[in-house]
C-alpha cells in the first residue's frame, strides 16, 4: 500500500470508528495516533483571515488553538502566512521566544514543549491550518514528518469538500481509493504539476477563483468517475473545456 | 566556458543567507546557469519530499520538467537512480539505453534530449536531490562540464544545508515544504495565464519568470498575486485579452471549436 493509501486508510478507519461519514477531524483525531503527538486542533481558513476553530482533541489543544487566535502569534499563524510548515520543536529555544514572545511561554505554561502547524494548502488554496503539540521537546522524525503531511493533504481535501456549500457530489464510501479524496490525495502527491495548471486554466474557463475552480475539478471527475490527472492532462491538452453552467453534464467533450 | 559568469554563479549560489532568501528562485537560478555555463541543452532537479517522493522543484524548460516528473511517475530512469545511489549516473546515449530505463529512454526521445548526465546533490551521508542534465544530441558529457556541474549542485546543496546550522534544525523542512507549495502556486498561476492569453504552458512560464525578474519580484509571489486576482499582471495580458462587458475575460485563440 502507497503512503498516501495508507494514511487515507487510517483516516477512514477513525470515522468508521465514530461512524460517521470521513471529515477533516478524522485526519486531525487519526495524525495524533499516527504522528505519536500528544493533540492536535485544526482550523478552517475564512480567507486571509485567521479563521474558526474546527476541531481540538483535548484541552491543551484548545488552549494552544485560542492563543494563537488571541495573540496572533505563533506557529499557527506563521504557517498560515508562509504557505509551509512551522516546526517548533523545542520551545524553550530562544529562538522560540523571539519568535513568539507572547505566545510561546504561554504555550509552555499551557503544557506544550513542541508545536508543529502545517497550513492546509493547495498552492493559492487556503482552507486552514493544522497543528500538533508534543509535551516534550523534540523533533518529529523524518517518516512522522512525512506522515504529518500526508495527513494535512487528507485534511486539506476533506475540508474543502466541506466547505463546499452546493454539494455536488455525493460522499465518497470510507473504504474508497478510487475517484474519491482517498485516491485524489495520492494523485496530488505524485500527478502534481497538471491538475494545478488545469486548476488555473479553470479559473478563467468558468471566471471563479482558485478555491471554487479546484471544486469544479474535483466534482467533475467525482460525477464522471474519472482519474484526477487525466481529467486534468486533458483540460491542459485542450482536449476539455468545462463551462461557467455548474451543471457538470452539459461540458463540452473537444 | 565564460569564467565571468562562472565567478558571479558562485557568488549568486553562496549568498542563501540574504533577507527575503526563496528557494525556488535559488533552485531556478542553478538550473539556468547549469544551461549558460556547460554544453546542455537543460537542467532539471529534483528534491526528495519527506512525503517519500522525489519533487520537481526546478526547470529550466518545460521539456525538462516533463522529462523529471516522467521519472518520477514510471519510478524509472538516470535521476532517480542517481539520487537514490548518491552517485553521479551518465548515459551518453539514451537510444542505447532502451534495456536500462524503457519507458524512460522512450520519452526522453520523444522530447527531443537524447543525452543525460544527473548529478547527486549530497553532503556527506545526506543526499537531498539530484541536479540533472540534459543534451540534445548524444555523445560523452564533457568531464570539464562535469565538475562544474557537480560543484555548482554541492555549493547549491551546502547553501540549502547551512540554514540548518545557522537557524534552526527545522528550517530546511519548513522551507523545502514552503518551495513546493510555491511550485504548485506558480503551476496554477502558468495555467490561469495560459487559458488567458491561449499559450502553451512552457510560454506563459517563459512570460512569468521574465516578468518577475524585469520587475525584480520574487516569483512565487508574483504567481500568488496574479492567482489570487489582486495582481491582473496588466503589463503581461493588456492588448492579448479584454475584459468583457461581463466581467470575463475573452476567450483564448485556441479554443476548441464546438
Amino acid at each position: 500500500m502507497s503512503r498516501p493509501a495508507r494514511v487515507w486508510s487510517l483516516v477512514a478507519e477513525q470515522a468508521a470508528s465514530r461512524g460517521g461519514r470521513v471529515s477533516a477531524a478524522d485526519a486531525c483525531l487519526a495524525a495524533v495516533a499516527a504522528v505519536h503527538v500528544s493533540g492536535a486542533w485544526l482550523l478552517a481558513a475564512s480567507g486571509t483571515e485567521p479563521g474558526h476553530l474546527m476541531r481540538v482533541t483535548d484541552g491543551v489543544s484548545e488552549l494552544l488553538a485560542e492563543l494563537q487566535l488571541t495573540t496572533g502569534e505563533g506557529p499557527g499563524p506563521d504557517a498560515a502566512a508562509s504557505g509551509g510548515p512551522v516546526l517548533a520543536s523545542d520551545l524553550d529555544e530562544p529562538d522560540a521566544g523571539r519568535r513568539w514572545p507572547a505566545f510561546a511561554p504561554a504555550a509552555r505554561l499551557a503544557g506544550a514543549a513542541a508545536i508543529f502547524a502545517f497550513p492546509l494548502r493547495v498552492g493559492a488554496i487556503r482552507a486552514g491550518v493544522m497543528g500538533l503539540y508534543r509535551t516534550g521537546a523534540g523533533p518529529l522524525s523524518g517518516f512522522q514528518l512525512g506522515d504529518a503531511l500526508l495527513f494535512a493533504d487528507t485534511a486539506t481535501l476533506l475540508m474543502l469538500d466541506a466547505a463546499d456549500q452546493t454539494v455536488r457530489h455525493a460522499a465518497a464510501p470510507a473504504g474508497s481509493t478510487g475517484s474519491g479524496p482517498g485516491g485524489q490525495t495520492a494523485e496530488l502527491t505524485l500527478h502534481r504539476a497538471e491538475i494545478d495548471q488545469a486548476t488555473g486554466m479553470l479559473t478563467e474557463q468558468l471566471g471563479v477563483g482558485i478555491t471554487e475552480a479546484f471544486l469544479r475539478l474535483r466534482a467533475y471527475a467525482y460525477a464522471h468517475d474519472r482519474r484526477l490527472s487525466d481529467l486534468a492532462r486533458d483540460i491542459v491538452a485542450r482536449r476539455l473545456r468545462l463551462h461557467p453552467d455548474p451543471n457538470p453534464c452539459t461540458d463540452e467533450q473537444a | 566556458m565564460d569564467g565571468a559568469l562562472l565567478s558571479d554563479t558562485f557568488v549568486e549560489l553562496t549568498d542563501t543567507m540574504v533577507a527575503g532568501f526563496d528557494v525556488i528562485d535559488f533552485l531556478h537560478v542553478l538550473t539556468d546557469r547549469s544551461v549558460q555555463l556547460l554544453d546542455v541543452s537543460a537542467a532539471g532537479l529534483l528534491l526528495a519530499d519527506p512525503r517519500g517522493e522525489l519533487r520537481v522543484v526546478a526547470a529550466s524548460s518545460e521539456a525538462a520538467r516533463l522529462l523529471e516528473l516522467f521519472q518520477i511517475q514510471n519510478d524509472q530512469g538516470p535521476c532517480l537512480d542517481c539520487f537514490r545511489s548518491g552517485q553521479p549516473v551518465q548515459a551518453a546515449d539514451l537510444a542505447a539505453e532502451a534495456q536500462r530505463w524503457p519507458r524512460f529512454a522512450a520519452a526522453a526521445g520523444q522530447g527531443g534530449f537524447a543525452a543525460v548526465q544527473a548529478l547527486p546533490m549530497r553532503l556527506r551521508e545526506q543526499v537531498i536531490g539530484a541536479l540533472n542534465l540534459f543534451r540534445a544530441s548524444p555523445g560523452a558529457f564533457d568531464p570539464a562540464d562535469i565538475r562544474v556541474g557537480q560543484a555548482l549542485a554541492d555549493v547549491a546543496t551546502i547553501g540549502l544545508l547551512q540554514e540548518r546550522s545557522m537557524r534552526h534544525h527545522d528550517t530546511v523542512n519548513e522551507q523545502l515544504q514552503t518551495a513546493l507549495n510555491s511550485r504548485v502556486i506558480i503551476e496554477q498561476a502558468k495555467g490561469k495565464l495560459a487559458e488567458r492569453l491561449g499559450l502553451d504552458m512552457d510560454h506563459a512560464f517563459n512570460l512569468l519568470r521574465d516578468y518577475a525578474r524585469t520587475s525584480n519580484r520574487r516569483l512565487s509571489d508574483l504567481a500568488q498575486a496574479f492567482v489570487d486576482g489582486t495582481d491582473a499582471l496588466p503589463a503581461l495580458t493588456a492588448g492579448k485579452a479584454q475584459p468583457q462587458a461581463d466581467g470575463r475575460r475573452g476567450r483564448p485563440a485556441t479554443r476548441p471549436r464546438r
